[in-house]
């Protein structure tokens, strides 16, 4: 599957142009398997994550024009997609909301350039996901799974709730560097 | 320390995430709205939503799953449910105007209410406060967390002066009486967990009255 290596993006460019099966289905084969676990670990049961996980494949081509390969990769804009859907699926009156989010940033001036590239580069990311700490990677994990909140995460570690955020804090800040270094160097 | 100002980073990682409380994610995306430099981090915390999404294990699907969402494919996307439009207000910040508001309500000179439709969590639900030039809320403590965001206008509390896009989290062991420094007025959404409690005599005057 390409879009392992970043092609997922192209995938979705030629879904948005030509309403291409061929590439919705490779599309298909890689995502929904994996839209489906992070739905499971996020609370659902294995059939309504099946349920919400083809819906979500369904979003994707028929929001796929409003998708901008200069602002998010597949992988983050599929992910946003699997997140509002999840949350309209708990029927909490806040679907209005987070629609805002998927145009990432449209209407919005552009952040600067190194780490606004960066970011869209899902092998930057995903490298500096690699030099988090194992408590901070943890930490940053959990909090996308069961609605965890970090009083619960800090239950689950067994370590204080201040502890928690600090590890979430200093992970955020040390992806942020390492992605505006990586993609300042790129460019 | 100086005075934070923006939702903490782990805050919007879990706004990112998608698991804040629809009425604390309405006031961060406010933020978000005004302040487009704050995205920075909840715009990383979808990256790293996307990563996280990447590394899974994927799940096996039903036989035929591709085969059947293919067939959906051509069927006319279905309507979003709407809002009634004279209930909303156009001139709120984006994540705001999708909702409808409740009618403003008095809540003592120069403060007025009401109440913002839909994000809800248990007890917390969002509000909308404008204060006159000038004006005060009646001196209160907080039952739960309190965020709030400036949207127009400017307020100054004990620790510090919110001014438009300004980003504030309610110490719940802190008296709050905020006081209005703009020469308009101020408006601000906030989301309150349970009732705001207003001490001493004037508070227990207040409250048969008062209800926020």
């Amino acid at each position: 599957m390409n879009a392992a290596q970043g092609d997922g993006g192209a995938l979705i460019t030629r879904i948005a142009e030509t309403q291409d099966r061929a590439a919705f289905a490779e599309l298909f084969q890689h995502y929904a398997p994996r839209v489906k676990t992070l739905l499971v670990r996020s609370g659902s049961t294995p059939s309504a994550a099946e349920e919400l996980a083809q819906e979500v494949m369904l979003a994707v081509w028929r929001k796929a024009h409003y998708f901008d390969p200069k602002r998010a990769s597949a992988a983050a804009w599929i992910f946003t997609i699997a997140r509002n859907l999840r949350i309209d699926s708990l029927r909490r009156g806040s679907s209005a909301l987070y629609a805002v989010d998927l145009n990432l940033g449209a209407e919005e001036p552009p952040q600067p350039d190194a780490i606004l590239s960066g970011m869209q580069d899902a092998q930057i990311v995903r490298s500096a996901m690699q030099t988090l700490n194992p408590d901070q990677s943890q930490a940053i994990e959990m909090a996308f799974f069961q609605e965890q909140t970090h009083s619960q995460i800090s239950e689950a570690l067994g370590v204080p709730l201040g502890t928690v955020k600090a590890r979430i804090r200093f992970g955020m800040m040390k992806l942020r560097a390492f992605i505006e270094r990586e993609a300042g160097v790129a460019s | 320390m100086s005075l934070r100002r923006l939702p903490s980073e782990e805050r919007l990682l879990a706004y990112a995430a998608g698991t804040l409380s629809p009425p604390e994610a309405v006031v961060v995306a406010t933020h978000l709205a005004l302040r487009p430099e704050t995205r920075v981090w909840s715009d990383l915390g979808q990256a790293v939503g996307g990563g996280v999404l990447e590394d899974l294990e994927p799940s096996a699907l039903d036989a035929g799953a591709l085969d059947k969402t293919l067939a959906l494919l051509d069927l006319p996307e279905p309507q979003e449910p709407t809002v009634r439009l004279d209930k909303t207000d156009p001139t709120l910040p984006a994540p705001l105007r999708g909702f409808e508001l409740g009618p403003w309500r008095w809540l003592g000179p120069g403060v007025r209410v009401r109440d913002v439709l839909g994000p809800r969590d248990g007890d917390c639900r969002v509000i909308l406060l404008k204060i006159a030039p000038g004006q005060s809320t009646p001196r209160h403590t907080h039952g739960g967390v309190e965020l709030t965001c400036v949207i127009e206008g400017a307020y100054a509390t004990e620790s510090g002066v919110f001014e438009e896009g300004d980003f504030e989290e309610a110490d719940p062991s802190v008296l709050h009486q905020p006081r209005v420094v703009s020469s308009k007025p101020c408006l601000c959404v906030a989301a309150l967990d349970g009732q705001i409690q207003l001490p001493g005599r004037m508070g227990k005057l207040l409250a048969p009255f008062v209800k926020l």
